[in-house]
């Protein structure tokens, strides 16, 4: 049996032939649930998908111009195969308890698509939800960051780190409602630098962020995750032409934070029902605020305004 | 489907079908179809015509308690429940039975 991993409060068993950077020995500290088994058998999801191909509904298509970069496709009898162009194809199994990858050979890196969208894909099947976020864990709470693409969530994340504060993850966090009271998972242990928030970093301030690598054409710095923790704040990134300011947010629009929710294919009445029972807990619980940034702005001074936040907020 | 007169609309009960699910925020109530997977929303005096709605016998029942509440006249609380339930009904959110039944 594949050793033991976890990630978005899953539990994995990874099929050895593949390499997902950050899901490599760390050990599994997931949310307690049956494990999520991945597997490298290109054979098996050709044989099991193309019988069902034609009557496949289109949950999710991601495009550049005419050119379709991902799509999801929901057969019923099947699952959801996710199909990213040029990288490979994931088979991801109704109940979200089995993953049959089929990497495209010219892709040596192929699978960053699981990190990436697949076990998001998965983690949302199986009773979590997933937010489009970054996050960290500070003081043993969790505090995650929620934007548009390019809003600084990675550099925030990034920044915090290096003052101290454990990765949850830079780009997706899982959240479960277990007693009403929302608990982030982290992802993998990695962290994603864009090359202008890399070349910002001193040798020191890189230094202090971890060992890095180059993964997919991008700067990976590998880190042990933070462990799960209880949702502390939610900040929801905007840009703005002064900043960083910050302000807690008393009337929060209940679409914002749908809109900060990962995936869009599943759509099953449970899954939809949950999605608005998690935001309905978050904006009851006084953890919303907004953090108003200025667009291409120093990340650390963001980072120390938000740490300044955090502390008068728990005293 | 024939839209209702507005006189048959005031004497039926709207009621919530069981693929509508709906949850109060502090600014805005959000009403979910699960059959399309389309979320709607609604502003704080909709979203209370919606809760009176669920509990009042008929329509026009629901009329008065709301008219207190907003401080209004009941006809302009007439006028607007018309065209909320006409908009609810349009996007299959809310279904209307004869009262008696």
């Amino acid at each position: 049996m594949p050793p033991t991993e976890s990630a978005f409060g899953l539990e994995l068993e990874i099929d050895p032939a593949i390499t997902v950077p950050g899901l490599d020995g760390g050990g599994g500290d997931g949310g307690g649930v049956e494990p999520t088994a991945v597997h490298l058998d290109p054979n098996e999801v050709e044989r099991r998908w193309a019988p069902q191909a034609a009557q496949a509904r289109r949950m999710r298509e991601l495009t550049a111009g005419e050119e379709t970069l991902l799509s999801v496709d929901l057969a019923e009898s099947a699952g959801y195969l996710l199909d990213a162009v040029g990288v490979g194809r994931v088979l991801v199994s109704l109940d979200g308890r089995e993953l049959l990858c089929d990497p495209d050979p010219a892709e040596p890196d192929w699978a960053f698509i699981l990190a990436a969208q697949a076990l998001p894909l998965a983690a949302t099947l199986r009773g979590f939800e997933v937010l489009h976020a970054s996050g960290v864990v500070m003081a043993g709470g969790a505090v995650l960051f929620a934007g548009e693409p390019g809003a600084g969530k990675s550099s925030l994340a990034a920044a915090l780190l290096r003052s101290g504060a454990a990765l949850l993850g830079d780009d997706a966090i899982a959240l479960s409602g277990r007693d009403g009271e929302p608990i982030a998972y982290p992802g993998t242990g990695s962290l994603y630098l864009r090359a202008a928030e890399d070349d910002r970093l001193s040798d020191a301030e890189r230094a202090r962020l971890g060992p890095t690598s180059t993964f997919a054409g991008r700067r990976r710095v590998a880190v042990v995750p933070a462990p799960a923790a209880a949702l502390a704040a939610l900040f929801l990134l905007e840009r703005a032409e002064r900043g960083p300011q910050l302000e807690p947010l008393e009337r929060v629009d209940p679409f914002e934070l749908l809109a900060a929710t990962f995936n869009l294919s599943v759509r099953t009445p449970e899954r939809l029902v949950r999605q608005l029972d998690l935001v309905g807990s978050l904006a009851e619980g006084g953890r919303i605020h907004r953090l108003r940034i200025l667009p291409g702005g120093d990340a650390t001074a963001s980072a120390a305004a938000v740490e300044a936040y955090m502390a008068a907020a728990a005293q | 489907m024939t839209s209702p007169s507005d006189q048959s609309l005031l004497t039926s009960r709207a009621r919530l079908p069981q693929h509508v699910v709906h949850r109060g925020f502090v600014a805005e109530t959000v009403v979910l179809n699960l059959r399309t997977g389309k979320y709607h929303g609604l502003n704080p005096t909709a979203g209370k015509m919606l809760d009176a709605l669920e509990v009042a016998p008929t329509v026009e029942a629901a009329i008065p308690g709301l008219a207190a509440e907003f401080g209004v006249g009941a006809d302009q609380i007439q006028a607007d429940i018309l065209v909320l339930c006409r908009g609810l009904l349009e996007r299959g959110l809310i279904e209307i039975e004869d009262a008696s039944d």
